[in-house]
């Protein structure tokens, strides 16, 4: 019996030595400003950007970025309102940017809460890792969410990926009770 | 000499009488709707339905010819003016239905246009069910017009990767400067 308890400690010991250092937890994250909330790892930290498209033109873009075990999560926001008549052929404009001079590995629908989108994934170039991305038109605004396996990752079949890009809602009753309001910033 | 001469001419005839039965394509245009397009056959203008959970139900305008057993099929519906920042789901939604619970061939983008002008959409290549046949499609939602252009090899047909599909699905035109001249002026029925 003793050597049976020892052997398990021993089980137990190793498996917990041979763990991926993913030791964040995922959150919920949501934003009522934009409608839509989602779960991630890490520190999610925001940040300002630009997206510029032939058909699009010059948008702001706010993105609500972590790293967890070298695994990069990214929620995108592009606010086309102004556009917004624009609709199809800019959400189209934006995975065809996403994908373009890139080995697409899988190109299907998305579909979540009656919005239908599209999700994509792609090997990025030069062995630079593998991202999986999801793309909706809400709201006047292209969400994104898009998690990319580093090569200092490795696991590039890790379902870390899938959870996160299909942890997106547009209904906030869907989101985590506890989830942290997003700060959008001006 | 003359035996060669007899053998080309044997050899012409043949080639005439066994080629396929095509009829010439010819262009059409909707300056009402912002497109155009060419098909074979005697285009022919109907009124259809549609019901999407997004789109809801909608009267549609069709467009359709018939040449070598091979369906042409333009499908528009031009009353989401008012909805038209929900183009993205309601285009989705259509492509969604078109290859539902079908075998899918090809599933890429569609791009009209160079530049600014561009629309984007999708190209797909679904298998019928119960050996039906082959279709191809494109989708677009331009200034609240969901357009869709079909064309279905039928099985007496049989020629599941004739070039003809391509050719219609890949002729549709939004820059209208674009249509070849002569291009046959649509009608556009009343739709609700």
């Amino acid at each position: 019996m003793r050597v049976l308890t020892i052997t398990a400690l021993a089980g137990a010991t190793f498996l917990a030595t041979m763990a991926p250092a993913s030791a964040a937890a995922w959150k919920g994250y949501i934003s009522h400003p934009l409608g839509f909330a989602f779960a991630a790892p890490g520190e999610l930290k925001v940040e300002k950007g630009t997206y510029q498209a032939a058909v699009g033109g010059k948008h702001d873009m706010i993105v609500f970025r972590s790293v967890d075990d070298n695994i990069e999560y990214k929620a995108i926001v592009i606010d086309m309102t102004t556009q917004a008549n624009q609709a199809a052929t800019l959400m189209g404009e934006a995975q065809y940017i996403f994908q373009d001079r890139k080995k697409v590995l899988m190109d299907t629908f998305g579909r979540v809460d009656g919005k239908f989108g599209r999700k994509l994934t792609i090997d990025l170039p030069n062995n630079g890792g593998r991202t999986t991305a999801a793309f909706y038109f809400v709201n006047g605004r292209i969400v994104s969410l898009q998690a990319t396996v580093l090569p200092a990752n490795g696991d590039y079949d890790t379902p870390e990926m899938g959870r996160f890009i299909d942890s997106i809602t547009f209904y906030t009753v869907r989101a985590a009770n506890d989830a942290t309001e997003l700060t959008v910033p001006k | 000499m003359r035996a060669t001469h007899l053998l080309i001419s044997a050899g012409m005839a043949f080639s005439v009488m066994t080629a396929p039965a095509n009829a010439a394509w010819h262009s059409y245009i909707s300056h009402q709707l912002g497109f155009s397009f060419e098909a074979p056959g005697e285009v022919k203008t109907t009124v259809g339905t549609y019901r999407g959970s997004a789109a809801g139900p909608k009267q549609t305008i069709v467009y359709r010819s018939v040449d070598d057993n091979i369906e042409y099929k333009v499908t528009v519906i031009p009353s989401f003016r008012q909805a038209q920042a929900e183009g993205a789901n309601i285009l989705g939604e259509r492509e969604y239905m078109f290859q539902n619970d079908k075998k899918v061939l090809m599933d890429t983008f569609g791009r009209v246009e160079p530049g600014k002008d561009s629309i984007y959409g999708r190209k797909m290549t679904v298998e019928l069910p119960k050996n039906a046949g082959r279709e191809t499609a494109a989708f677009y939602f331009v200034n609240g017009n969901l357009i869709t252009l079909e064309a279905t090899v039928l099985p007496a047909n049989g020629d599941f990767t004739s070039p003809d599909p391509g050719r219609f699905i890949d002729s549709i035109a939004f820059v209208l400067s674009r249509t070849q001249p002569g291009a046959t002026e649509l009608q556009v029925p009343e739709v609700d």
